[in-house]
């Protein structure tokens, strides 16, 4: 381990490292490109570097890309991926109340911290969490997803009938496309660009990005909404009351990121709504309330380190970008397994300590340039929403060369600007979208393997756990109202 | 960055640029000839980073080095249909040779499970670059050592195991294929892809499941092998043996697929042939395939398309059986 530090500190591996991490913000933060887009184009460049310096680029890439989505989720209310949807919920609020700075330099905060104690998970106790991870099939991923699903119920702002709507909508629209349990076309209607189905990242950007867009062309320019940033990031030393919902974040995190094909968004969900669960003021979620921010980004970036638990002691990647860095790994002829400390112990403790001075270097970068990066809310917005869309077009049209997605995207777009119109919230439609396809499929996994029994389900002490959690999420606010009116008559009766 | 697959083009040729010695560039090379005119472009029907990926650029990168054709090929990835993307997209590319597909034989069960509008009728064959051969494998702790305790156990107690594959994929039509053949039935739950099946089989959630050779082999504990689907068993496992061996007439060569639209002039077709198989001859490739348990071996395009054909017609017959 400590050799593996020590290669980190040859001068080419720490540049590698930080180049990967700068270049995974910048992409990070633009809606549209993607930490997994941005590792498969350097791939080709790994092919002839040395193992160790290849992989310090692509974890610097992974850690930096996930963490600058928090940049425009916060400013412009564009998650610049898939895991900071749930930044946006409180980042954004908070940026329009003038507080722009104060959000993202707790977002950063948060990230680090959950990044490092991921990290200690990963370094210290990989091999006994990835044999934990393992015992979880097809009903404990069910019943988790359907227990983060039921916290949308939770979630919705305002209305919650209105949210569950949205959250139908968008699983209705993960329907079409190959139906993985029985392999056949669904909803296709004869075409073949819609087999794939709507891509995640076309209806990401076109429900957040586009229909701002859009919105921002219909109405006249406002300017001087948001204050000229501060010189200095606003920590005070009172933020260390945030410490227990730090490490709750972080550990929700990584445990979530344990499981292959569960994701950051998946984390920084739980998270939030545990953290709203277990607050005495939930009303002041969703208005900009500080650890609302704290809550989704310590998860969403322990979650990484959580994922590679999984990469290097077993070799299954937990997502698409995990699965191109074992790309890049068998290029140079290693295969992260069981067997990768043993015939490359260089590459495997080197991944570990390059996760850990990613998060460092990715502290060091942002802290510096997030005032300057502040700026953009202060640029034309008819300018910057003109950029902001060459990239969209861009990243939607790269994620498979087709340009079909474009026109989703599009579609997304207004899909996005109607929902808002109705005052319906556009978080827990993406996020209906992107849960229900791994609910489906996980569902109807667990009903093959049984039989078709769903009595099976009382053998799992795991997946019931995750269903009394979300039986709890539901009827906990009228516990917790009951309880309230009940202390009340008992403070009522005492006084006398 | 606002064409990917220029600038892809560009980082290859800067990085062969900076990474390659200059060298002379060989007899064989296409330099009077007016094909190619420009970079070729290589779409693989998968994400950047599995088999078919990497095979893909390294031979690419291979061409170049060499000078095989006067051109550097671009691999685009065009993912996801059933491969449906990849073939459209080979559509609206040029049907000259600048645009080829690099696939495997996955095509075939697309076209045996009538998704996508493809069929063969859409391509012309360059040929097959090797291919590799999966096992059928248990976990380290199964009570199962052979393939035979395990077919007896499924005759007695049909569907008392469970098989992890993804439906309409490669591990699924093995596994059909072998189960029509020996008479067994087993379980089925979705798994889309080789992660999937490792983290159920490793955590005892599933019993059975597809791996390729390399995938097992990198695995190295945790897993035990029944079967192996090549024609001959494999250096790097002498002792698991293969299907045909054990009486069961079920084999599965998965070649890495060269193809090109079906109005492509012969004569680029051939030009492109002459090159892949001088980089698949190449020392270097072929260090790489053993190392990776793929055979490296030239099948010309006609005999590829010829073997292509006859795998689909016993692919649709075991799909006539899963549907």
């Amino acid at each position: 381990m400590l050799d593996a530090f020590l290669a980190l500190a040859e001068w080419q591996n720490l540049l590698f490292l930080a180049v990967g991490t700068g270049l995974g913000i910048v992409v990070g933060a633009i809606p549209g490109l993607t930490a997994s887009m941005l590792i498969a184009l350097t791939l080709p460049l790994t092919f002839h570097m040395d193992p160790v310096s290849a992989v310090t680029l692509l974890i610097g890439e992974y850690v930096g890309g996930i963490s600058g989505g928090l940049i425009t989720a916060i400013l412009l209310r564009m998650p610049g991926t898939p895991a900071s949807i749930v930044t946006t919920f409180d980042g954004y609020p908070m940026a329009q109340n003038g507080f722009a700075e104060r959000a993202l330099a707790l977002g950063i905060m948060a990230s680090v911290v959950g990044g490092i104690i991921s990290w200690g998970f990963l370094a210290g106790m990989s091999p006994a969490l990835a044999r934990f991870a393992l015992q979880f099939g097809p009903w404990e991923y069910f019943t988790l997803v359907l227990m983060a699903l039921v916290m949308l119920a939770v979630l919705s702002q305002g209305s919650m009938v209105k949210g569950l709507m949205a959250a139908a909508l968008g699983m209705a629209f993960a329907l079409p496309g190959i139906d993985s349990s029985i392999g056949q076309a669904r909803l296709t209607f004869g075409s073949s660009a819609m087999l794939s189905g709507f891509g995640l990242l076309p209806v990401l950007i076109g429900a957040f990005a586009i229909s701002q867009i859009l919105r921002d062309a219909a109405t006249p320019q406002e300017s001087g909404r948001m204050d000229m940033p501060k010189s200095k990031l606003p920590i005070y030393r009172s933020d260390l009351g945030y410490a227990p919902k730090l490490l709750r974040g972080s550990v929700i995190g990584t445990w979530i990121g344990l499981l292959p094909g569960i994701g950051a968004n998946i984390a920084a969900l739980v998270s939030y709504s545990t953290e709203k669960q277990l607050s005495k003021e939930p009303e002041k979620f969703g208005t900009g309330h500080e650890p609302g921010v704290v809550a989704a980004e310590s998860a969403n970036n322990a979650s990484i380190g959580g994922a590679l638990i999984p990469l290097i002691t077993m070799g299954i990647p937990g997502s698409v970008t995990e699965a191109i860095l074992i790309g890049a790994l068998t290029i140079h002829n290693l295969q992260p397994g069981p067997l990768l400390f043993q015939n490359a112990p260089e590459i495997a403790y080197g991944i570990i300590a390059a996760y850990l001075v990613a998060n460092v270097l990715m502290l060091m970068l942002m802290w510096g340039a997030v005032r300057y990066i502040a700026r953009i809310v202060q640029l034309p917005r008819s300018g910057l929403m003109a950029v902001i869309l060459v990239f969209c077009v861009t990243g939607s049209y790269a994620v498979n060369s087709s340009f079909s997605d474009v026109w989703v995207m599009i579609g997304f777009g207004l899909v996005g600007l109607g929902l808002e119109y109705c005052r319906v919230p556009l978080g827990p439609f993406v996020i209906g979208f992107v849960l229900s396809p791994i609910a489906e499929e996980q569902l109807r996994a667990s009903l093959m393997m049984s039989d078709g029994n769903l009595a099976e389900i009382l053998t799992r002490p795991y997946a019931l756990l995750f269903l009394a959690l979300a039986l709890i999420t539901v009827i906990w606010p009228y516990i917790a109202a009951r309880l309230g009116a009940r202390a009340r008559a008992k403070q009522a009766e005492e006084p006398s | 960055m606002l064409n990917t697959r220029k600038f892809i083009a560009i980082l290859g040729l800067g990085v062969a640029a900076l990474a390659l010695p200059v060298g002379p560039i060989g007899a064989g090379a296409a330099q009077a000839q007016d094909f190619p005119a420009k970079p070729l472009e290589v779409i693989v029907p998968f994400k950047p980073g599995g088999r078919t990926d990497v095979v893909a650029r390294l031979i690419g990168d291979k061409i170049q080095e060499k000078g095989l054709l006067s051109q550097p090929m671009a691999v685009v990835n065009a993912d996801g249909g059933a491969g449906a993307n990849a073939v459209n997209r080979m559509r609206r590319g040029d049907d000259d040779g600048h645009t080829i597909v690099h696939w495997h034989h996955q095509a075939l069960i697309a076209m045996a499970m009538g998704l996508g509008d493809f069929g063969l009728e859409d391509f012309k064959s360059i040929g097959y670059t090797g291919g590799g051969s999966p096992v059928w494998v248990v976990s380290e702790d199964s009570e199962f050592d052979t393939l035979e305790d395990l077919i007896a156990h499924l005759k007695e107690n049909p569907r008392s195991l469970i098989e992890a594959v993804g439906i309409g994929t490669i591990p699924h039509f093995v596994g059909a294929m072998l189960a029509n053949e020996a008479g067994f039935e087993t379980r089925y739950v979705t798994a889309n892809s080789g992660a999937d099946r490792l983290r159920l089989v490793l955590g005892g959630n599933a019993d059975i499941a597809l791996f390729a050779a390399s995938e097992y082999l990198a695995q190295g504990e945790g897993l035990k092998a029944l079967v192996y689907f090549g024609r001959e068993r494999l250096p790097d496992m002498p002792d698991v043996p293969t299907a045909t061996e054990l009486g069961y007439d079920v084999s599965w060569a998965n070649p890495n697929w060269w193809l090109a639209p079906a109005s492509t002039p012969d004569a680029h077709v051939a030009e492109l042939a002459s090159a892949l198989e001088a980089a698949i001859n190449d020392p270097e490739i072929v260090e790489y395939f053993r190392n990776n348990t793929l055979e490296p071996y030239w099948t010309p395009g006609d005999a590829a398309m010829a073997d292509a054909e006859k795998q689909l017609e016993a692919l649709k017959a075991v799909a006539a059986t899963i549907n």
